[in-house]
């Protein structure tokens, strides 16, 4: 939200503050990415004071942002509900090596079979001032869609290096993150994942209309 | 490089990675392989308190400017940081080029904070690079040190190659120029400190050798080379308005101690506090012209988008036409929705008339520093603040509808008694009455006071030189005393640690036998002695046990006026008579007034030029 907000006055792009005794930018970020987790398809509400073409504003901007940050697309819309409360699903590649997966086909099977379950528990563990608090909660209805795949850039077709597309929950009304999912599925399935290779990256975020998943752009 | 498999392993371990990635906005990365010469500025704390350094940002833009020159930063790893570099066999780097500091020509350290020190020692570790000046060879960087502390460079003597004293904007360029053209000559690193030592404000502590006497003091320090000067002239830059200052700043991902730009307005101060190292060795008074600030606040918000400028200086309030630049700023500014801050006020009605306008929905808490608790202990400190500037600020602080009021103060001070201590308490009490002495539909908010008292650290080049700081026994019988007779809900006493402040004073006025104490106490683990969670005052006690150096001696002892003190070597600027003098006046408790309503003779005037002593 800094980074943005220095960006913009630096791109000269006039932003619109709130009212009151502390404006602030109003600026949202749709669904904010968790820490360490890389991201293609991020989006954000930005209301501006003016009107100035796309074109411009992307071009501004872009040469504003630091390495590594970049905005691919903006469209004005007339819509005045935020992104943040119409997100309902995020789509996560999540890579990794794990030592015990004999075969892409069971690894498939024990995931399907894992989602069947009733309940799928998550320990939280959350440290407030000195105090450590544990928190459980059932993960079960936040996970939508598993997929399993070899890794593309695994040359010896070692069936330990796998990529996992998911959907998961996303937005105010119930939000998975990828690294509780992954740690539940390690927890249930026991596949020996070493934690070192994983890496994950969002690939999209969804909104739902009519029951229907669609892109929020 | 590093490798990056590697680091990129470890950064997903560790907390807050953005502290080792750079790539920040306004970040300079050059080809390593393009330029002459590689200087890593080093700060010996984490990136957040690096970062929130202003000579940090004007020496890498600086050096950086220099198309055959790069600079780059490299921080203290945070201890989980560090566990994972041992771990995965990955040196200490900087953070643009992610290359090993033991490639770099220079390892600049700035001695903010003498409890910084072991971290130097740590990340020349964690670099490859022997902790003993004596035992770098060629390949080695120069290992160089400047900033504040450098003002008592000895306890630092076997470590640093060699430090600059003064201020680094014009010696540090020099001293890169000669080390280029040294390069090509292919002479030995005692060629180069040759070399180096007869460029102003430059001390080689090798080229010198301490005899002590008998009591431990020291007798004399001789030169051993003839072009080791004996005495050191601080360096100071003549024009602020001249003299480079970034027009862009890197900007953190991650939120730092001070998060903003940084103005700087003015250098040095007059007001003559006693105590006040800063206040002594950053003479003259120069200040930048209004011109000059709107010029650069115009560039520095445009590179940076930054929502706040902080006017920086010792003591922002004294900046001759501070009325005229917050309003020429605010005119500037305000639609833009971008604050001016002053980090420092004075207790007076003026200076609050500009926070006033500058603060005009915000009500943040206010702070002030009478530094001690009754009139005679603020006399024997030279602090110009009567009761009357307090209560007439608070009062007015009040009136205008702040509730939340920071004091601070120092405990130790020279002279001090019970009942100076006890006046801190009644002057918590007072503002406490003097906000519920106002008619109750006047009260506005919820009052907080907080009295914080740090210990009082004698620092070389002040009056208080000389004197013997409190025994860690007498800060905590003081701290009880207060704590004792403070009961009220309104009011939250904070007091540092008398132990760390020990250490302090130590280090802060040690001599060169220091060296091998602080070797030992990092060879036991000690690093960020400043953050109290990781603070060992057991294991520090051990260093100096074993090294046989009493710690009273430097810190307890109160010194003769005659005696030769580690740094006597060094000229500041501010003559050792002006120093007596004001130690005299102490003890007699009277005032000297500020230098700006006319010289007071600290002798700045006749060794340097520049500022309000034209």
């Amino acid at each position: 939200m800094r980074l943005f907000e220095r960006t913009f006055r630096r791109a000269n792009i006039p932003i619109k503050y709130s009212e009151g005794f502390n404006p602030q930018p109003k600026l949202s970020i749709a669904n904010p990415l968790a820490l360490g987790i890389a991201s293609c398809s991020e989006y954000m509400d930005i209301e501006l004071q003016e009107k100035m073409p796309e074109e411009v504003f992307i071009n501004k901007v872009n040469t504003q942002l630091p390495e590594g940050i970049r905005i691919v697309e903006v469209k004005y819309i007339e819509e005045t509900k935020s992104l943040s409360s119409l997100i309902r699903w995020s789509c996560y590649e999540i890579e990794f090596y794990a030592a015990n997966i004999k075969s892409i086909e069971e690894l498939e099977e024990s995931i399907k079979n894992w989602l069947k379950e009733e309940k799928i528990m998550v320990t939280k563990v959350k440290r407030k001032k000195n105090r450590i608090i544990e928190k459980e909660r059932n993960i079960k209805n936040l996970i939508g869609n598993v997929i399993v795949k070899l890794k593309d850039t695994n040359a010896e077709r070692d069936t330990k290096f796998i990529v996992l597309n998911c959907l998961l929950r996303a937005g105010d009304k119930g939000n998975l993150n990828p690294r509780d999912f992954i740690m539940a599925m390690e927890k249930y399935l026991n596949i020996g994942i070493d934690w070192d290779t994983l890496e994950i990256n969002r690939v999209a975020l969804f909104i739902e209309t009519d029951g229907e998943i669609q892109s929020p752009i | 490089m590093i490798d990056i498999e590697k680091f990129n392993k470890v950064l997903k371990r560790v907390e807050k990675p953005a502290r080792y990635i750079g790539l920040e906005k306004n970040s300079i990365k050059k080809n390593l392989e393009d330029v002459k010469v590689k200087f890593a500025f080093a700060f010996p704390d984490i990136y957040e308190v690096g970062m929130s350094h202003l000579g940090l940002h004007i020496l890498y833009n600086l050096i950086n400017e220099v198309e055959y020159m790069a600079c780059e930063r490299v921080f203290a790893p945070w201890i989980d940081m560090e566990e994972e570099m041992i771990q995965e066999g990955i040196p200490l780097f900087t953070l643009e080029n992610k290359e090993p500091i033991k490639n770099f020509d220079f390892l600049g350290f700035t001695l903010q904070y003498e409890m910084s020190y072991t971290n130097i020692l740590n990340m020349l570790h964690l670099g490859g690079i022997p902790i003993l000046s004596a035992d770098r060879e060629d390949e080695d960087p120069f290992v160089i040190a400047g900033g504040p502390c450098a003002y008592n460079p000895e306890p630092l003597a076997d470590i640093i190659d060699f430090f600059v004293i003064g201020e680094g904007e014009e010696v540090t360029l020099e001293i890169l120029d000669m080390y280029k053209d040294f390069k090509k000559s292919k002479g030995s690193r005692e060629n180069f400190l040759r070399q180096v030592s007869k460029i102003e404000g430059v001390y080689v502590p090798s080229f010198y050798q301490v005899h002590y006497n008998e009591d431990g003091t020291i007798k004399a320090m001789i030169p051993l080379v003839e072009e080791a000067p004996r005495i050191i002239k601080k360096r100071i830059v003549k024009d602020l308005n001249k003299i480079y200052f970034p027009d862009k700043l890197i900007v953190p991902f991650i939120e730092t101690v001070h998060d903003r730009i940084p103005l700087e307005i003015f250098r040095g101060c007059t007001r003559g506090c006693r105590f006040c190292q800063a206040g002594m060795i950053y003479r003259p008074v120069r200040e930048k012209s209004i011109p000059r600030l709107l010029e650069l606040a115009d560039k520095l918000v445009n590179s940076t988008g930054y929502e706040d400028i902080s006017l920086i200086s010792l003591s922002s309030c004294d900046y001759s036409q501070l009325q005229l630049l917050v309003s020429k700023l605010m005119d500037e500014y305000e639609e833009d929705r971008i604050g001016i801050s002053l980090p420092s006020l004075r207790l007076d009605s003026f200076s609050l008339d500009i926070l006033k306008e500058i603060e005009k929905v915000r009500k943040t808490g206010l702070t002030f520093a009478p530094e001690a608790g009754s009139q005679r202990l603020r006399d024997v400190i030279n602090k110009g603040v009567t009761e009357e500037d307090l209560t007439t600020a608070i009062s007015y602080a009040f009136n205008e509808g702040w509730s939340t009021i920071k004091l601070y103060f120092m405990l130790g001070l020279p002279t001090e008694t019970d009942e100076d201590v006890l006046g801190i308490r009644d002057i918590g009490y007072k503002v406490k009455d003097m906000f519920f002495n106002q008619p109750k539909e006047e009260q506005k908010g919820n009052l907080k006071i907080t009295l914080s008292a740090s210990c009082f650290v004698p620092k070389p080049f002040t009056p208080f030189q000389w004197v013997g700081q409190d025994s860690i026994d007498e800060f905590n019988r003081k701290i009880y005393l207060l704590k004792d007779n403070i009961r009220d809900r309104k009011i939250v006493f904070n007091y540092h640690d008398p132990k760390l402040s020990y250490l302090e004073a130590i280090l802060a006025r040690g001599d060169r036998r220091l060296s091998k104490t602080l070797i030992r106490a990092w060879e036991k683990g000690c690093k960020f002695d400043g953050w109290s969670e990781l603070f060992d005052y057991d294991k520090w006690m051990e260093a100096l046990l074993e090294t046989e150096v009493q710690g009273d001696f430097y810190a307890l002892r109160e010194r003769e006026l005659d005696e030769v003190l580690p740094w006597d070597f060094i000229d500041s600027g501010v003559s050792k008579k002006y120093l007596i003098r004001e130690y005299e006046k102490a003890k007699a408790q009277e005032l000297t007034r500020d230098c700006r309503l006319g010289c007071t003779g600290c002798g700045i005037n006749k060794s340097f030029s520049g500022g309000v002593c034209n």
